[in-house]
């Protein structure tokens, strides 16, 4: 019996440990930016959605392909209507995992690198980028900066306005996470 | 005891492994956003030459041109003027403006074709509902109307449609209302009930002529679409019977074009038989038709600045 009380006691720590693994933010930032000389074109979203797990490194970004703002409206309507067809593929999202040994349980910044699987506009790619995290009074935040070249994902430039839009356009997303 | 033991263990290995694998799941109840208006139902604030469910974005200037050539056939079409292009039987050039996202307004120079010449024109837009993807609002509706006067010289025969007497003969207006849906991606109907009013007609000809449009889009790619465009008026048979012995006969206007985007610019290129290019001609007064070779090659430009 003796046993058990300790059993159910350690069980529930580790429960409770587990649970303290896992942060989410539910206002990620996303943004990406083509430059060309003869335009640049940047837009921005902060209702992408992350979760990070420090325990196994496992990362996650989700966001609705439709809450990209642009500065020029046409601009808005064509990315959705003509480049990333969000009524077809509404969502842009990335699993993956921080392949460095890192213990993120401590307060630091970490430079990492993580690889995984970005699906968007129906075509799923691995990358394999650096990233930051920084963790303050252990709650993490994380950045990260990679380019992705439109042509991997099907995406298609006509060539009247080939000038216009980038072969490669970068993107950054910043979370900051928060336990959930 | 030990089984357990190693039972517990497992599960909470369980619950471990579930957490770590699938952070996706974690938003998986999350509240999808509903009522998401549909965009893009048709490419430019026009259908062909009735207007479409569109209007300006927030600080956006359209300028646009249209042109309507003369006839492709018939008597005064075939080589000699080739193919009508010789002849321009009305021009617009304009310029249009988003106030909000939902309103625009707009300043435009018409030849003008038919008993009147010269036209300027005002007009608004309003976009009442917008269509949402989960059928929430399942079509969209939008108001236009405007205010069109003549600057022509006024004709000394009193009989005429251009003899003013006063300033308000010089006016006419258009009411319409812009019932569309998107059915899918390729898919847009639009349904056009207008009502066209001119202040000073000839004699058996009608103030008011109520007209149903019907015009539609398809898609073949991403980027050129098939677009039609129909106007029903409801001229009364007096009135039809009376200018028929006068040798004039009215058609309803008939307009098909292909719709062609190349980022800021959309090209309209079209046929019709209607010679004019405002709703306050073209409705109540087309006598050109498609069967005698009277339908002319046309285009609409439209550039979209963002200010």
């Amino acid at each position: 019996m003796k046993h058990l009380v300790t059993l159910f006691a350690g069980l529930l720590l580790t429960i409770s440990c587990f649970a303290q693994e896992i942060f989410s933010c539910r206002n990620t930032t996303l943004s990406f930016f083509s430059a060309t000389p003869m335009e640049d074109i940047d837009a921005v979203t902060s209702k992408g959605v992350s979760a990070i797990n420090l325990k196994t490194g496992a990362v996650y970004f989700k966001v609705a392909v439709n809450t990209f703002k642009f500065k020029k409206q046409l601009m808005e309507e064509h990315f959705n209507e003509n480049y990333l067809e969000s009524d077809k593929y509404p969502h842009a999202e990335f699993k993956g995992k921080i392949i460095d040994i890192i213990d993120l349980h401590k307060d630091g910044t970490y430079n990492v690198t993580v690889e995984g699987t970005l699906s968007m506009h129906g075509v799923d790619k691995v990358y394999r980028e650096k990233a930051t995290v920084t963790v303050q009074d252990g709650k993490p935040a994380a950045t990260t900066k990679f380019n992705v070249r439109l042509a991997d994902h099907h995406i298609k430039i006509p060539t009247l306005v080939v000038k216009n839009i980038a072969e490669v356009v970068e993107v950054t997303v910043k979370a900051t996470y928060s336990p959930s | 005891m030990k089984y357990i033991y190693l039972l517990l263990v497992g599960s909470c290995l369980g619950v471990n492994a579930y957490a770590q694998d699938d952070l996706s799941k974690m938003f998986a109840n999350d509240s999808v956003k509903t009522h998401e208006p549909v965009i893009a139902t048709y490419k430019s604030t026009r259908i062909i030459q009735g207007h479409s469910p569109e209007t300006l974005k927030k600080r956006e200037l359209d300028f646009r041109v249209a042109h309507h050539f003369g006839d492709l056939g018939g008597e005064s079409g075939g080589g000699k003027t080739f193919f009508g292009m010789d002849n321009s039987t009305d021009v617009r050039i304009a310029f249009e403006y988003g106030v909000t996202d939902r309103l625009m307004v707009g300043v435009g120079r018409t030849k003008g074709s038919g008993s009147l010449t010269q036209m300027y024109e005002g007009l608004a837009k309003y976009r009442l509902l917008v269509q949402t993807t989960d059928n929430h609002m399942p079509v969209s509706v939008t108001l236009f109307g405007n205010v069109v006067g003549t600057a022509m010289k006024s004709s000394r025969t009193k009989s005429d449609a251009s003899h003013f007497e006063k300033r308000s003969d010089r006016m006419s207006y258009t009411t319409q209302v812009i019932l569309a849906r998107k059915f899918n991606r390729n898919l847009s109907l639009t349904l056009l009930p207008t009502l066209v009013h001119r202040n000073r007609v000839v004699y058996m000809d009608e103030n008011d002529i109520f007209a149903l449009g019907a015009g539609g889009r398809f898609k073949f790619s991403k980027r050129l679409g098939l677009l039609v465009e129909y106007f029903y008026p409801f001229r009364s048979q007096e009135s039809k019977d009376y200018f028929a012995t006068q040798g004039k006969k009215f058609y309803n206007p008939l307009a098909v074009g292909l719709e062609i985007e190349t980022g800021g610019h959309v090209f309209h290129v079209n046929f019709t038989n209607s010679t004019a290019i405002l709703e306050n001609q073209f409705i109540p007064e087309t006598t050109t038709t498609w069967q005698q070779g009277q339908f002319r090659w046309g285009f609409n430009i439209s550039r979209r600045f963002s200010l």
